[in-house]
């Protein structure tokens, strides 16, 4: 049982880091290589790892999406994918996909004139599953070794804990307000009831015994 | 446009909800504060027994009319601030 009970919680802890670890935001310094556009198909389950860009795309089967190669200080590659999250999620309001486009393709840089920018992005990266982070924001930085303090994540992370404590407090609120006074009122009703059913058991008894000749008390 | 409509839709419940938990939550810690106060002026022998509920009711009208109380509808104010700032981070910055 205490295995179950571990394997839950396991479970539940990947699922909320893994979801955390996706939609929030990441940057990376790259050098942008290249750009294209190349069309996808969107039957599969892997669908909910593209945008929903537009009512409309729902319902297509395939769609044109522009991709940024680029190539990490390590030597090692990251393709992103470019596509708008419109109103959806996750919430990045993001619009500017062709603006975002261009920006990538005025930062190209050679690997002998490198000129490297930070790509804010969320989402991952997965062979298997041909799938690609959505790049949101180019910003060009000095070099491939500045430091980037992720603010943005931590007033997101800072605001959800802050939420937590706050329902946190409101059940324990609720509990010593609402609930608690309830259960004494129940507990004294039970009270009630059962030194009334203790008396008239005592009476019933003392009925009886008078049947046997004995003095009711 | 949907998804627009659907967004404000959907945001509107939820804050609306939080609206009502933070305003329970804030009415509570009020009303318990106020016992609080309360029971020790009645151990200071400043208020009497029998005017206890009337000084809690009496507290609770102060809070009714509290800027306290007018913050909270900070809960549909601050999403829409913090929508329109990442708004223009995202697509403008």
């Amino acid at each position: 049982m205490r295995y179950v009970k571990w394997t839950f919680w396991l479970l539940v802890l990947t699922v909320v880091f893994g979801f955390l670890h996706y939609t929030l935001p990441q940057r990376d310094i790259v050098r942008i290589v290249n750009t294209y556009e190349e069309r996808q198909d969107l039957t599969d389950w892997t669908r909910l790892f593209w945008s929903v860009p537009d009512d409309q795309s729902t319902s297509l089967s395939n769609r044109d999406v522009q991709f940024i190669q680029a190539v990490k200080a390590n030597g090692k590659t990251m393709v992103y994918r470019n596509e708008d999250t419109g109103w959806g999620w996750p919430p990045y309001f993001k619009f500017d996909t062709a603006n975002l486009y261009t920006e990538a393709n005025d930062a190209k840089s050679t690997k002998a004139n490198p000129e490297w920018v930070a790509i804010r992005h969320y989402g991952w990266r997965n062979e298997f599953l041909s799938i690609f982070p959505n790049a949101v924001g180019i910003k060009p930085v000095a070099g491939p070794d500045v430091r980037l303090i992720p603010w943005g994540n931590i007033v997101i992370l800072g605001g959800v804990a802050l939420f937590f404590l706050f329902l946190w407090r409101l059940w324990a609120q609720f509990r010593e307000r609402a609930i608690d006074p309830l259960l004494e009122d129940a507990g004294e009703t039970w009270d009630a009831v059962d030194e009334r059913a203790d008396r008239a058991r005592g009476r019933f008894r003392g009925w009886l015994d008078s049947w046997r000749g004995k003095p009711r008390r | 446009m949907i998804a627009l409509i659907r967004l404000g839709i959907f945001g509107l419940i939820g804050l609306t909800v939080l609206y009502f938990l933070v305003s329970w939550y804030s009415r509570s810690v009020r009303r318990e504060r106020l016992e609080g106060w309360a029971d020790e002026k009645i151990a200071e022998g400043e208020l009497e027994q029998a005017a206890r509920d009337a000084y809690i009711e009496d507290g609770m009208r102060d809070y009714d009319a509290s800027l306290r109380k007018k913050l909270i509808l900070g809960v549909y104010v601050v999403p829409i601030i913090a929508v329109t700032v990442v708004i223009y981070v995202t697509n403008f910055m």
